[in-house]
């Protein structure tokens, strides 16, 4: 019986989880959606060939993050950093949320695209890449622990383009809120922007230089991340970051501008129609991606909350049950005493016991006899509570929280379907609590009946 | 609390003082429409001191006398003073005192709790009398030393034989040095050796001890070796007759008439035993 109850607080600590993840992640996305309506996102498709840093020849090493909803298939097509698998898998990762590793594509391939289509503004290419180091770790959740190997990203590069177009696309391209220094100009070269993170992870402040890949940047600014998906985001000329990533000609993704909002849609479908392997996104497939996102993941907080208080009804209405079936048992087994015992209660009585003695012996008696089940129950519980409350209530699952940057590269961080029932002192406290309850409750009428037992029947008894 | 502090708490009447007075006892039972008389202006006096024998067919009415005198049965009419206390007018919440305090019940089947050694059997009454426990240890030891099981206080009843057990539970009923002890067919489990040696000690204590002992039974030669014999029917005492008990406390043998001394088994005159238990049991 004691299982129940901690079943109960394990779904809960579950539930609790699963909630507190997701509300983080809710919020996240909400803050991402604040983009310009004219900007398109292309990409090729990203593939899953493995993770890390070590560029191929002519390739990079960038990632990019899998959507929401268990497909792996990375073809959220955010830009990179905004929605990276990186912070999402980190929070709510698993083998569902895998990241997938964005392919290069050579910048020359897609020159047509400025040149020959009509009404766009500009064409913004992009490369990221990240460095990290994959960690094996120990994932525990409410009690279930298992190994998984994420890729733990210390810092992202991002080359953007510091051309004469900056001015008008400097708040798409670089991180708003510089906090220290100032940030990148036309034609900077050599220097950085490091988000907070980035400079606590250099330990590096404006005008130091920080060595990255094996070249010396100098520190213009810091930046703090306007979502926790930047945090690990460092900014650079586009030329320093394929030179120094060794991808001279390649980018990860274009960032096309439409002259006019009323556009993006044509713009996007000749794109589309140019490169057919192109992965293009609109501000309005990111929304609806991201309300997508959202909404899934409102659903999967739902769902928690909802198997969480199935868990208590069901738990109310078995504790019913076992303490109904408790207080008759205890009643029954000492009405059955007081019956085999009828001579000597009668004996008692007849040499000088008092009713009262005798209701109080009885009392005891019963007591007794719970707290010892109470012992054993726990003892039971101590070792069988979790699977118990397994077979006797409804399961609550989630993922688990990683760290920010890490992504999981094998093994799952989502563990469905647990609830890890531990008995806490509190419970220990509540099941003797409620043993002696139901001893005191069960063996009221039986010592009450004890009470009236005429002595006469001690001497009548054969 | 000392012995002697307790004794005086509890203290027996003296020899030939009655301790038992029925006056007028009527016991009515209703079955249905009909009241069925058990006991009808019954008047008795015993005196501190006597060995009773209370004899009669079934339904003659001993079961329900030793009931009420035990205070465990209330009469429809009628007195009963115990030691000079009217137990009749007693509610129920203190008559558990007058039975712990001034009655010692004696059972046919024993009655002992099988999960106790002798010892704390015979330390049962006392519990809530405010003894000591080792006050309660001492005089157990001190009365099953008496009864004659000297050596057996920690033996359970199931280790002992019938006669044992009821050598126990007599311990037991002497426990609170009462002023009564009420014996239910104390003989009627036991084979004819046990019942002469609990006749025996129940006649000892009573002449050594002089504790007051009223006996019902059906055991026609039980009831001889006690001092007075009642014969109940439809209620009432139909006959009293003199057993051989009176005689060995008169010192006189029942065989020839002549003098005997207290602690002569056999008469040294006519050389027959004094209880003439051979030809009795």
């Amino acid at each position: 019986m004691i299982s129940i109850p901690a079943g109960v607080l394990a779904n809960e600590k579950t539930a609790n989880a699963v909630a507190s993840n997701l509300s983080s992640i809710i919020n996240q996305t909400g803050a991402t959606i604040n983009q310009t309506l004219t900007q398109i996102d292309c990409s090729l498709a990203p593939s899953f060939s493995g993770f890390g840093f070590t560029p191929p020849s002519g390739g990079t090493g960038t990632y990019r993050s899998g959507g929401y909803g268990g497909s792996g298939s990375g073809s959220s097509g955010f830009t990179p950093g905004q929605f990276g698998g990186g912070t999402v898998g980190g929070y709510f990762g698993g083998g569902a949320f895998n990241g997938g590793q964005a392919n290069p594509m050579n910048e020359t391939l897609y020159s047509d695209i400025n040149n020959t289509l009509s009404g766009v503004a500009a064409v913004e290419p992009v490369l990221q890449a990240s460095e990290g180091n994959n960690v094996t770790r120990n994932l525990d959740f409410n009690g279930y622990s298992r190994t998984i190997t994420t890729l733990d990203v210390t810092y992202t590069i991002e080359g953007v383009p510091l051309t004469s177009d900056l001015a008008n696309y400097m708040n798409e391209i670089l991180p708003t809120n510089v906090t220290a220094g100032s940030n990148l100009q036309v034609g900077n070269s050599g220097d950085v922007l490091l988000s907070e993170n980035n400079s606590a992870y250099f330990g590096a402040g404006v005008g130091d230089s920080v060595n990255i890949l094996g070249q010396s940047f100098t520190v213009v600014g810091i930046y703090s991340p306007s979502s926790v998906s930047d945090t690990q985001m460092l900014y650079m000329n586009l030329s320093d970051a394929q030179a120094v990533t060794n991808n001279t000609g390649y980018i990860t993704s274009l960032t096309v501008f439409a002259q006019n909002s009323g556009d993006v849609s044509t713009i996007a479908s000749e794109i589309s129609a140019l490169h057919p392997e192109l992965t293009v996104t609109t501000a309005q497939d990111r929304e609806t991606a991201l309300s997508n996102e959202e909404s899934g993941y409102t659903t999967e907080l739902a769902n928690a909350k909802a198997s969480d208080n199935q868990t208590n009804s069901t738990a109310i209405e078995e504790i019913v049950v076992v303490v109904l079936a408790t207080s008759l048992i205890v009643l029954f087994v000492m009405l059955y005493t007081v019956k085999e015992r009828t001579k000597e209660i009668g004996t008692l009585k007849a040499i000088g016991f008092s009713n009262s003695t005798v209701m109080g012996q009885f009392m005891l008696e019963g007591i007794l006899l719970s707290v010892i089940a109470g012992v054993v129950g726990i003892a039971i519980g101590m070792v069988a509570a979790p699977t118990i409350a397994q077979y006797l209530l409804p399961p609550v699952g989630g993922g688990a929280r990683l760290p920010t940057g890490a992504v999981v590269i094998s093994g799952t961080a989502r563990f469905g379907g647990l609830a890890v029932a531990t008995l806490t002192p509190e419970l220990v406290l509540l099941g003797f609590g409620v043993a002696i309850l139901l001893g005191t409750i069960g063996s009221l009428y039986p010592a009450w009946r004890a009470a009236k037992i005429r002595p006469a029947e001690a001497m009548r008894y054969e | 609390m000392s012995k002697t502090a307790l004794q005086s708490a509890n203290p027996v009447p003296p020899p030939g003082k009655p301790v038992l007075q029925l006056e007028n006892l009527t016991k009515t039972y209703t079955l249905g429409k009909h009241d069925v008389p058990a006991l009808s202006n019954l008047n008795l006096t015993v005196n501190a001191g006597e060995f009773v024998a209370i004899m009669g067919p079934s339904g003659s009415g001993k079961t329900t006398l030793l009931n009420v005198i035990g205070c465990i049965d209330k009469p429809t009419k009628g007195k009963v003073l115990l030691d000079g206390i009217d137990a009749t007018a007693l509610p129920e919440n203190q008559l558990y005192k007058i039975r712990r305090d001034k009655m010692g019940f004696i059972f046919q089947t024993f009655n002992l709790l099988p999960y106790l050694n002798a010892r704390e059997n015979v330390e049962l009454p006392m519990e809530g009398q405010g003894k000591s426990k080792s006050e309660q240890k001492q005089r157990a030891s001190e009365l099953l030393a008496m009864v004659g099981l000297s050596g057996r206080e920690e033996h359970r009843p199931q280790r002992l034989s019938a006669g044992e057990q009821q050598r126990v539970a007599i311990a037991r009923a002497l426990a609170n040095n009462p002023a009564i002890i009420l014996a239910d067919e104390p003989t009627g489990n036991l084979d004819s050796q046990n019942k002469q040696g609990i006749i025996k000690l129940l006649a000892n204590l009573n002449l050594t001890q002089g504790t007051t002992i009223i006996m019902v039974t059906h055991d026609s030669q039980a009831a001889r070796n006690t001092e007075r014999m009642l014969l109940l029917k439809d209620g009432k005492i139909a006959k009293e007759m003199q057993g051989l008990h009176a005689n060995k406390k008169n010192q006189i043998c029942p065989h020839c008439g002549s003098r005997i001394q207290i602690k002569d088994e056999i008469c040294p005159a006519c050389k027959k035993p004094v209880y003439a238990s051979d030809d009795l049991f």
